[in-house]
């Protein structure tokens, strides 16, 4: 019997390894070029722009030397950010997923605590965070409080419809197997969830990011962050710290996601493959 | 391959504790007001280790009745009863071994691990039952290499047979299946029958198995019950009298072909009522 741990490999045929190797690198050129030529039509713009309006956009390198000047500053107020990112998605989308199981086994937790849900979500984040300053002051609650806040929808509502998501036949055979509801949660709709889990969550990391440079916009407060710093460049018309905080931004935004599609390909390589017959 | 078919003579413990026993059932659906009878007085019964197969126009509840003697949905007014106990009991007891229409295997679970799913859950049920060896059982379906692929690396055929041996792994005193072969092609669904029947023969179950195909009902069963719709109700029991054990020579037997035209033809005439 053959052991069949790759099973995600394609078994290639083996002589034709250097055609193979060719093909491989001609596939990857032929993936990456087209964003690469769009990243780079969109920097050369870019550059012509700002050096024809100095006071309007700085100029790439302009950006580049300001991050190089001060790497510790940035690193700091990153780090500041990241760490609200961190705390304050982790309970967003842990409470969002939680209360998704509740009303999952629950129905009648579902209709009695999903209109409020619905209500606070679509209340603008950016009206909350100054009542949270408030009551928080400007420390890192209020902060913590909006990056959750603005994951745990989504969190909430997919995580919902991935757990009621389940193949009903295949819970035909778990409850004629009188198996118990701990049971076909465990087994059946726990792991059935987690498609929708995952898409969740890539709506949910972008928008933390959002919601955390927010927070710190209305609530610079003493520990700083990317947004606060951000707020204080623009303040001064400092266009490159700005914009510097601005790529960063970005760069958290994208690591983020590129880190969920290597877990979500780790963890969820079977729902990309369709069952026949289902 | 597969263990010595057993002779059995064609003999079943009649008594009414052992088995599927079906009576008065009546199942609708709707609001009170606006009922719908789908079920409409059904009594049947299957003893021990005999297979029956269930037939009938599409629509005159035979999933709804597979669906009652599986404990999955209740009797409106009438009682099913497993081995003489009430079906909630002998689900409890783990007696009842489900194959649906579709395989409805987990995907992300091994094909092995999804066989072993039974043996998993409700374990309360496991002390002294014997049951069957996963890997055994996947290699007497022919499955010897597919025991640690997944399921989206098989063909339908294939996760049809992972489906039926995940029914069979916990050694079951009753095994439903809902048309677990109507989403095959016809030569597909020829082998797998062939290869049910063989693994039955050598592991007589009670089960009661829904299909659309006459010639499947006349070589798998020992008794076909024939349904008539609207409302949903038993026309008539054909009892399947050819030998066993049965093989693909049967299909060329005048007793098979005189059956085969007996119940299309009585499956004609409750169509035709249908229609009316
Ligand atoms: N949950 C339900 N609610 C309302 N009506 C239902 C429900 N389940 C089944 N029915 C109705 O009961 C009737 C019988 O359905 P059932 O699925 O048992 O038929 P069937 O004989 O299995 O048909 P097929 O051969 O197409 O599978 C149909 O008219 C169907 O619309
Ligand atoms: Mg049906």
């Amino acid at each position: 019997m053959s052991n069949f741990t790759n099973v995600g490999m394609a078994t290639a045929g083996e002589g034709k390894k250097t055609s193979l190797f060719s093909y491989r690198v001609g596939a990857i050129i032929a993936s990456w070029a087209p964003p690469l030529i769009t990243f780079f039509v969109v920097a050369v713009v870019w550059q012509l722009l700002a050096i024809s309006n100095p006071f309007v956009i700085p100029t790439l390198d302009a950006i580049g030397s300001s991050l190089l000047e001060s790497p510790q500053m940035y690193w700091a107020n990153m780090l500041v950010t990241s760490q609200e990112i961190a705390i304050g998605a982790g309970f967003g989308i842990l409470c969002g997923f939680l209360l998704a199981v509740i009303m999952a086994e629950l129905p009648i937790v579902e209709r009695a605590v999903m209109p409020l849900m619905v209500v606070i979500m679509v209340t603008p984040v950016v009206a909350i965070a100054p009542a949270l300053v408030v009551a928080f002051g400007f420390g890192m609650m209020p902060k913590y409080i909006v990056t959750g806040l603005v994951v745990f929808f989504p969190m909430l509502v997919n995580s919902l419809a991935g757990l009621k998501d389940v193949d009903a036949r295949a819970l035909d055979v778990m409850r004629t197997l009188n198996a118990s509801r701990w049971e076909i949660f465990r087994d059946l709709r726990f792991p059935g969830s987690m498609p929708f889990f995952f898409a969740g969550l890539r709506i949910a990391l972008p928008l933390s990011v959002v919601g955390a440079a927010v927070a710190e916009f209305v609530a610079p407060g003493q520990q700083a962050g990317l947004g606060s710093l951000l707020t204080i460049a623009a303040a001064q018309a400092n266009l490159p710290v700005t914009w510097a905080c601005i790529v960063l931004l970005c760069v958290l935004g994208v690591v983020l996601v590129s880190a969920l599609a290597v877990v979500r390909k780790r963890v969820l390589w079977w729902s990309d493959q369709s069952i026949v017959g289902r | 391959m597969l263990a010595e078919v057993v002779k059995q003579p064609e003999t079943f413990a009649a008594s009414k504790d052992s088995g599927v026993a079906v009576c008065n059932v009546c199942k609708g659906f709707g609001p009170p007001d606006a009922k719908v009878t789908v079920l409409d007085n059904v009594n049947f019964n299957i003893q021990k280790g005999e297979f029956v197969s269930v037939i009938g126009p599409s629509g005159c509840g035979k999933s709804t009745l597979l669906k009652l003697v599986a404990g999955l949905s209740e009797a409106d007014s009438g009682s099913v009863s497993i081995d003489g106990k009430p079906v909630k009991e002998a689900a409890r007891a783990k007696s009842i071994g489900l194959v649906p229409q579709s395989p409805a295997l987990l995907p992300w679970r091994t094909v092995l691990d999804n066989v072993r799913l039974p043996m998993l859950v409700n374990k309360r049920s496991n002390a002294g039952r014997t049951m069957r060896d996963p890997e055994a059982l996947l290699h007497s379906f022919g499955l010897g290499n597919a025991i640690d692929k997944f399921p989206s690396q098989l063909s339908g055929g294939m996760q049809q047979r992972v489906a039926i041996a995940r029914a069979f792994v916990f050694d079951p005193a009753v095994m439903l299946m809902d048309e677990p072969f109507s989403a095959l092609d016809e030569m597909n669904r020829d082998k797998q029958r062939m290869g049910l029947l063989e693994f039955w023969q050598s592991n007589r179950k009670s089960v009661m198995f829904v299909t659309h195909s006459v010639p499947e009902a006349i070589m798998l069963s020992d008794r076909i019950i024939l349904m008539a719709a609207h409302p949903g109700r038993i026309a008539e029991i054909i009892p399947v009298d050819l030998p066993r054990p049965r093989d693909e020579a049967v299909y060329a037997t005048d007793a098979f072909r005189d059956l085969e035209g007996y119940v299309r033809n009585s499956l004609k005439t409750v169509m035709r009522q249908v229609h009316v």
